[in-house]
């Protein structure tokens, strides 16, 4: 073993084995931002579980038999070249559309959306839109890598196609934060991929004009672009006292519970808020606020050092990446990860408004963690073969 | 690859910062927050305190009964139509009543609207089956008086929380819709009458389940107040003084030749021995029982906003201030005696008018004329007040203006140590403290209201003229007829003021000490009046006013009246009333008063009548006071057991030599009540038949060996 790594200087490294360049740090945290989850999943649901007179750790266990098989997808991800993916991207893509269309017309109405399928027997649920945010970025990744530093207008526009496909069938679920994600990780990938100035002002006024017309034809009782609840969620963000209780509840209350948590929290399992289930989804979308009111600004800080960590990481990857489809797709999974991340967090401390996108590898919900999981293999593939051609 | 790079620290940098915000800054106001969040406390009304009369009788009680509320606050009007409209349906009520009644009840904006009241079981299913979003049907304790009118002043009324106790309240632990005492006890002893509402602490969670009960505080209920009033009394009391009023609207007025309107009046009989109020009258009277639910707004304007029964909101006993008349008389009497200008046998003679000496010096008004400018002949001061000689006090007021020295205001002095010209200090809310005028209150009332007051522009200077008015009690004078009656309580109990008490007890109703009184009130003692040497002369002139013989002014009234038995001492008075009649446009009538105590020898009971424009006191107001008093007869042969009485501080007693007691030299020298020396009789002793204030020697004697 020792000579092995002493031998490893002098070895050609395009010679050497991946797994010596893998980034086990990145995995390891990965990994711990999944317990950290686990342990929050429990402590969020356990009182109303057995409150309900149930076993107090449905939830917890699902969470972490979720986790152990992202780990397996983790390794099985970092192991397989990601080049191979290129091949596998265009029926992947078209796989993801099918599945995306045929949840509109076939998927059970669950919480208002049509966002999941419900797997027969076993009782788990599967959220397309989670696999398709991967395929995406793997598809888009593949697409702009053979126009990389050459992006016309036209090819922006494909590039746009491409994207603008599943993001409308998210739309139309409806899911908007699933749908934003699809935004962020196209900036993120354009501007990589070396995208001009002007494409990135015409792609913004774009946005900007949509959402401007978006608002007003809501505001002129046209067709309903937002639904009740988005338009909602908008307004009791910009409005923390808005009316509709329903908006500005969740806002207020995961604030409190956060605050409440004072600087070392209130204990695992002690916190009020949490205990007393006063902060909806809370073991999904909301689960930073059990973990801001039971641990406090040591426990968050904590838990955003370890994104940090791992987004330096994966930066770091993007930066040393071997050919433009790698550095495009981790740099497409970084910003897919940024996003959530801030989008997630800002909105349980109210300085994001509300949408319904999952803490990656924290909420829980297996889609959503074997994904998370599945693109830190793929960034630790990438990074362990920054050497080979 | 940068750029990404600055987002990404940017991003964390902010997520960082807000949670050090919120976490760090921000912590406490959160903690509170989280706190108030998972704690809800339920409030359980405690039932009211009763309100019972002096032996047990209960003047204002608690039923249980139906109720169907609606929380408007929450609904649309068109929901509230549509529940309104089942209601009427469903309890079988004309919609456009009930939508009337919603209407017109004034409560809080956020408090439910009581819609509909005294459903049984039944009425209250039907009801509750239907399960209307916002109506509520419920068991409620309601409010009500057995008694009805009787006592309506002095119990007073519950009814809704306006706004502003609303928000004083509710910390308490009040329910938005609970009914709170407004007047009288009720709202004098609101805090009593409550209790203390129970308090549920739940701990809750998102969708209000209980998770656990943190604290149990069942409700403690209110204290009951124990009324001195018996409500036989007070119900007599109340029928006759309106009885009278109507008889005496039944008389034609010799000054204007209307009838006399005597719409209002007020009545007092309180025990000169302890100060206990037995009765207190007011009209006009309203029944409490409109007053819980509230009226509409047209019942309310027929009852309270009817000019031929104006006020009938207010306790004319303790609000209404009247000049007092020749009822002032005695006060002037004493004074006059304290100054020692008086003596007591003098003959005056009375010829009808009383002219300020030329020598005095006259400005304005010199010659003051007697009622009906009788001329009544030689007098001695018993008899100028058994016969009400204007001339006779004219004459005294006048000496005393003229007295340079303190004496000057020995009137006011007088007036103001029987109570006259402040709160008497009885249980109830509103107390006026009526007027004792002397040249600082004149100028302070010229100064305040010119044109009421000094509508020519005179001097604002004390002249001998305001002294003589006031010497009548007229002018400036002003009383309540509870100070009326407590004045004359004192006269008759030889000197001791009291605070009167309309409330004897407040006893507890909690389970631990059920029964037990948690406040009572014991006499209280405001002052020790030294009545000066001759008083008994005094109170001889009051014992004689309703004899024929002697042809007191109450002498009519008082015909067929058991003398023997239960002798009475009066003073009646005809008070010129200022101002127009609000109604009829014209001048007012005069004020019949009549103040008495019974019996003479032995005094118990004070009685005070004042009746509004009703005329002569001798003739409107002296029968209502003999029916009174012949109703106190009859309470004390129904309660022959005596009131645990008052004993008045013993008077120091000089060392008199065993040889000299007795001796008439020392009138004056040894206070009444002393147990040797000269013992000017207890007032009005019957058997002291030749009135000359000095009792014979065996009778002396006769008390001295008992």
């Amino acid at each position: 073993m020792i000579a092995r790594l002493l031998n490893r200087s002098q070895t050609r490294r395009e010679l050497q084995s991946p797994a010596w360049f893998a980034d086990y740090s990145l995995a390891l945290a990965a990994v711990a931002i999944a317990l950290l989850g686990v342990a929050m999943n429990y402590s969020s649901t356990w009182r109303s579980l057995s409150f309900e007179g149930g076993d107090p750790w449905t939830v917890a266990r699902r969470q972490a038999i979720f986790v152990g098989v992202g780990i397996v997808v983790m390794i099985i991800a970092a192991v397989i070249d990601y080049r191979v993916l290129r091949f596998y991207a265009t029926p992947a893509y078209l796989i993801a559309l099918g599945a995306l269309g045929a949840l509109l017309f076939w998927g059970p109405e669950i919480r208002n959306a049509r966002s999941w399928f419900v797997l027969p027997g076993v009782g788990f649920q599967v959220q397309p839109s989670e696999f398709a945010k991967l395929v995406v970025i793997v598809s888009l990744a593949a697409f702009v890598a053979s126009h990389e530093g050459y992006l016309r207008f036209d090819t922006l526009f494909n590039a746009g196609l491409l994207l603008v496909v599943p993001m409308s069938l998210i739309y139309l679920q409806p899911d908007l934060g699933t749908m934003l994600v699809f935004v962020a990780v196209a900036m993120g990938m354009l501007l990589v991929a070396g995208a001009q100035l002007r494409h990135i002002v015409v792609i913004s006024l774009t946005g900007i004009l949509a959402l401007v017309l978006v608002f007003s034809i809501d505001a002129f009782q046209g067709p309903r672009l937002l639904s009740e609840t988005q338009r909602n969620r908008l307004t009791a963000f910009l409005d923390q006292d808005f009316e509709p209780l329903e908006a500005s509840y969740n806002l207020r209350q995961s604030q409190i519970a956060i605050g409440a948590g004072g600087i070392w929290g209130q204990g695992w399992k002690q916190g009020t808020q949490t205990n007393l289930d006063l902060v909806p989804e809370q073991h999904n979308d909301f689960i930073f606020t059990a973990l801001g009111e039971e641990f406090g600004l040591v426990g968050g800080t904590l838990l955003l050092a370890l994104y940090a960590y791992m987004s330096v990481r994966i930066w770091q990857i993007a930066r040393v990446a071997s050919d433009p489809f790698g550095r495009l797709l981790t740099v497409g999974i970084l910003s897919m990860l940024l996003f959530q991340v801030f989008q997630n967090i800002g909105m349980t401390i109210g300085i994001m408004p509300i949408t319904g996108i999952p803490l990656p590898l924290m909420s829980h919900g297996g889609s959503g963690t074997v994904t998370a999981f599945a693109a830190v293999g793929i960034v630790i593939s990438v990074g362990a073969r920054r050497y080979t051609l | 690859m940068a750029f990404i790079g600055i987002v990404m620290v940017g991003l964390f940098g902010a997520l960082f910062t807000r949670l050090w915000y919120l976490q760090v800054l921000e912590t406490e106001q959160f903690a509170v927050a989280a706190e108030s969040n998972q704690v809800r406390i339920i409030i359980t009304p405690p039932t009211r305190g009763r309100i019972l009369d002096r032996h047990g009788v209960v003047l204002a009680d608690n039923v249980r009964t139906g109720v169907v509320t609606y929380d408007h606050s929450r609904y649309s009007e068109k929901h509230t139509e549509a529940v309104l409209t089942e209601l009427a349906d469903l309890l079988d009520v004309p919609a456009e009543q009930l939508r009337q009644g919603f209407a017109d009840q004034r409560t809080h904006p956020l408090a439910p609207k009581v819609v509909a009241t005294g459903l049984d079981e039944d009425g209250l299913l039907r009801v509750a089956e239907r399960s209307i979003a916002g109506v509520e049907a419920r068991w409620d304790w309601v409010r009500v008086y057995p008694q009805n009118e009787v006592g309506a002043h002095i119990v007073g009324y519950v009814g809704a929380m306006s706004e502003r106790q609303h928000r004083e309240l509710i910390d308490d632990g009040y329910l938005p819709y609970e009914r709170v005492g407004r007047a009288g006890i009720e709202g004098l002893f609101e805090a009593e009458l409550h209790g203390e509402p129970g308090r549920t602490k739940l701990e809750v969670d998102r969708q209000d389940r209980v998770q656990r009960i943190l604290a149990d505080v069942p409700p403690e209920p209110g204290d009951d107040i124990v009324l001195s009033i018996d409500v036989e009394l007070q119900a007599a009391a109340e029928s006759y003084l309106r009885q009278g009023l109507i008889a005496a609207r039944k008389t034609v007025s010799e000054d204007s030749g209307f009838f006399y309107p005597a719409l209002t009046g007020a009545a007092v009989v309180m025990d000169v021995r302890n100060g206990d109020v037995l009765a207190m009258v007011s009209h006009p009277t309203y029944d409490p029982t409109w007053m819980v639910e509230g009226l509409s707004l047209a019942e309310y304007r027929s009852v309270f906003e009817n000019p031929y029964a104006p006020g009938a909101l207010n306790n004319l006993a303790v609000q209404g201030t009247y000049s007092p008349g020749s009822v002032f008389k005695p006060v002037t009497a004493l004074a006059g005696l304290d100054a020692g200008l008086i003596s007591p046998r003098a003959a005056f003679h009375d010829v009808g008018y009383y002219k300020i000496p030329d020598a005095r010096g006259c400005t304005g008004r010199c010659t003051f004329f007697n009622a009906d400018r009788a001329a009544l002949g030689t007098l001695d001061l018993s008899g100028a007040l058994t016969r009400s000689s204007d001339a006779y006090f004219y004459k005294v007021s006048d000496d005393l203006f003229w007295i340079d020295g303190p004496e000057q205001w020995a009137i006011q002095d007088m007036a103001r140590s029987l109570g006259f010209g402040s709160p008497t200090g009885v249980q109830l809310p509103f107390e006026k403290s009526g007027r004792v005028p002397d040249g600082d209150v004149k100028q302070t009332l010229f100064e305040l209201s010119p044109e009421a007051y000094n509508p020519y522009d005179e001097p604002a200077r004390w002249f001998p003229g305001d002294n003589i008015n006031t010497g009548i009690g007229q002018g400036f004078v002003a009383v309540t007829p509870m100070q009326l009656a407590n004045a004359y309580a004192t006269m008759a109990n030889g000197g001791t003021l009291f605070s009167p008490n309309i409330v004897e007890a407040v006893v507890s109703r909690r389970a631990e000490t059920f029964g037990e009184p948690v406040l009572t009130f014991e006499p209280r003692v405001l002052d020790v009046v030294d009545f000066p040497a001759g008083s008994a002369v005094v109170r001889e002139g009051l014992s004689n006013v309703t004899n024929s013989r002697l042809r007191g002014t109450a002498a009519k009234a008082f015909e067929g009246y058991d003398h023997e038995g239960y002798p009475v001492s009066g003073k009646t008075g005809t008070a010129q009333a200022q101002g127009l009649n609000a109604v009829l446009r014209r001048k007012k009538e005069d004020t019949a008063v009549f103040v008495a105590w019974a019996p003479s020898h032995d005094p118990r009971y004070a009685v005070a009548v004042v009746m509004e424009e009703a005329g002569y006191g001798g003739e409107a107001a002296a029968p209502v006071a003999r029916r009174i008093l012949e109703a106190v007869r009859a309470y004390e042969q129904r309660w022959p057991e005596p009131q645990i009485a008052f004993s008045p501080p013993q008077p120091e007693c000089p060392e008199v030599p065993e040889a000299l007691r007795g001796d008439p030299a020392f009138l004056g020298y040894v206070p009444e009540g002393c147990p040797w020396g000269i013992q000017l009789p207890r007032a009005n002793t019957p058997t002291d038949a030749d009135g000359d204030g000095i009792p014979d020697v065996d009778q002396i004697e006769g008390a001295a060996g008992s």
